[in-house]
């Protein structure tokens, strides 16, 4: 192996390795300190459909079968070295400890065993710095929202740090866990998200009313009410009529999603002053939210679909922005779990 | 040869270093009472003290071994991948050694066990009751690499009924050991002390295994849980 560490480059862009596993999609990439994107490999496991969620033992163990072969074809897409890289960086939560860990481990050591520099890097930091990417970045300041299965997330977003303002969060369920909520409730697959909005499709989003949470003051979002009065409206309807209403009810269910997270979105733009609104997380995927969020007046941006789900892409951006720990300091680095408040060194 | 060791099965985090001069260089972090495991946070500061204390670096390294279980999931993946992502950055032999084997080499004092011990049982405590055990028989020159007790999870009770026939002469060790000292010494076995380091195990005892073993390709080792998931259990056809 050439290492190409050894010839010396001014002019030479720092590439960044960066290793994602917080939930259940294995994840490196190869991205320019200037954000150019070399590789973004995803494995998605696809194996928690038939258990109805991500049960983290499962994932976990894929995690470590995948990681491998994740990481150099990440590399050799990239056409990068590893003791060419210049900063690796890794989640380190919130999310799925055992999941996070096999990640960190990995990372640690592949850092460790050419004494590189290692960056620890917050996920929803993350999410946010998918905006800094690709050829036409969004250059803060903004008002970004993160909704997916894990996060739904409010934040006002004034450097390309971690030090966003959190304005509002979920109290309860994640936005995307109240698709996946609503789309078991009517009978549809796991992930629920993209089967309820096909459904949703042929149904009529005013045949049924569902809570948004309009009366509820202040930018913080609560889906748990949401997914009892479908609950409820299915057992009312019957076993008949609610099957031969299910769009209907998927029209409606979604809508409310969707009103839930424009109200906030809204109140928030009115709040900060801010005229620019990112969107990101799984749920941005989700066409009435983008439609919905373009109607708000701010200028959007919603990065391509594969740096809205989990990436590593994402990562390696938001690590530009952490300041990178040189070996060994970063040995003993530990994650955290999705609840745990740690605040990342800024 | 230079082999880099490690194990993170059970709740200790163990390394050794062997190669390097005559002596095998080794550092351990025990979990006190209450303390959650250190895997994760202690396994590579504890070989970089190692090679300070040894004068080397990773260019050094000529092979990695690593306890592939069975033990805590979550250990086993930490201990696992940190040693793949090690191996394969550069490009050395791994070798994966049974964390069972590995406590099976303990090699107690003669003074500190009863004569005619001709098997050696390596238990672990497997949670929930239940104990990962395997056992080997030793030969005339004291080594025993002749398997007579697979590795498997089972209940202590059904691992006392398996090794009763061996009787007096088989020596138990291991957490599980203690953990369940009353009932496998109902079938005879010896159990040393609760203090004992034979019931520890150690990472130098992977590089005298890793010395004869062949190494291969990083992804090839893997973590031998014996013990699926629970949710893929309660999904099983019955
Ligand atoms: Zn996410």
């Amino acid at each position: 192996m050439a290492h190409d560490r050894d010839r010396v480059d001014p002019e030479r862009l720092r590439v960044i390795l960066a290793i994602e596993t917080t939930c259940d999609d294995t994840c490196a990439a190869v991205v320019t300190d200037q954000g150019e994107i070399r590789s973004n490999v995803i494995s998605s496991q696809g194996v928690h459909d038939r258990y109805g969620g991500v049960v983290p033992e499962i994932a976990s163990r894929h995690h470590l079968e995948l990681i491998g072969d994740v990481v150099d074809d990440a590399l050799a897409r990239a056409d990068v070295a590893l003791p060419a890289v210049d900063l690796v960086a890794v989640t380190i939560g919130p999310g799925l400890v055992a999941a996070l860990l096999v990640g960190a481990a990995t990372a640690k050591g592949l850092a460790a065993a050419y004494e590189l520099p290692l960056a620890g890097v917050d996920h929803l930091h993350g999410h946010v710095a998918a905006a800094f990417l690709g050829p036409d970045p969004f250059e803060p300041p903004f008002l970004s929202l993160i909704a997916s299965g894990g996060h739904t997330l409010l934040a006002r977003v004034t450097d390309h740090g971690p030090g966003y303002e959190v304005l509002g969060q979920t109290l309860d369920d994640a936005a995307g866990e109240a698709f996946d909520k609503g789309a078991r409730l009517l009978g549809l697959g796991y992930p629920g998200g993209p089967a309820l909005e096909r459904l949703a499709a042929d149904g009529d989003p005013d045949a049924f009313s569902f809570p948004t949470g309009q009366r509820m003051g202040g930018l913080d979002f609560s889906f748990a009410g949401l997914k009892t009065a479908l609950l409820y409206r299915v057992r009312d309807l019957g076993e008949a009529e609610a099957s031969r209403r299910r769009a209907d009810l998927a029209a409606s269910y979604q809508r409310a999603i969707v009103e839930s997270l424009a109200i906030r979105t809204e109140r928030a733009l009115r709040d900060t002053g801010l005229e620019r609104l990112s969107i990101g997380g799984g749920v941005a995927a989700n066409g009435a939210v983008r439609s919905r969020m373009s109607a708000l007046g701010a200028e959007l941006h919603v990065p391509p679909r594969e740096l809205c789900t989990d990436n590593a892409a994402m990562i390696a951006s938001a690590a530009r922005f952490v300041e990178g720990v040189p070996y060994p300091g970063y040995l003993g680095l530990d994650v955290y779990a999705t609840g745990e408040r740690i605040l990342v060194a800024t | 040869m230079t082999i880099l060791a490690f194990d993170t099965a059970t709740s200790a985090t163990t390394v050794a270093l062997s190669g390097v001069g005559d002596v095998v260089f080794t550092a351990r972090h025990d979990p006190r009472p209450g303390e959650r495991p250190g895997h994760a946070t202690r396994l590579l500061p504890l070989v970089a003290r190692l090679f300070e204390r040894a004068g080397i670096d990773w260019a050094a390294v000529d092979r990695i071994a690593v306890g592939v279980g069975p033990g805590t999931f979550t250990g086993l993946r930490i201990g696992i991948a940190t040693a793949r992502a090690l191996a394969r950055a550069r490009s050395v032999p791994l070798v994966g050694v049974s964390t069972l084997q590995s406590l099976a080499l303990a090699r107690p004092h003669p003074d500190a066990v009863p004569a005619g011990l001709d098997a050696v049982l390596a238990v672990l405590d497997a949670r929930r009751g239940e104990v990962f055990a395997a056992g080997w028989r030793m030969d005339e020159a004291g080594e025993f690499d002749n398997a007579l007790l697979a590795p498997r999870a089972l209940a202590p009770e059904a691992l006392a009924e398996l090794v009763a026939p061996l009787g007096p002469a088989a020596l138990a060790i291991g957490d599980g050991a203690v953990a369940f000292r009353e009932v496998l010494e109902r079938s005879g076995s010896f159990i040393p002390q609760d203090d004992s380091p034979l019931h520890k195990v150690t990472a130098t005892n992977h590089c005298r295994l890793a010395d004869h073993l062949e190494g291969g390709v990083p992804d090839e080792v893997r973590p031998d849980y014996l013990r699926a998931p629970d949710a893929e259990i309660a999904h099983r056809p019955q």
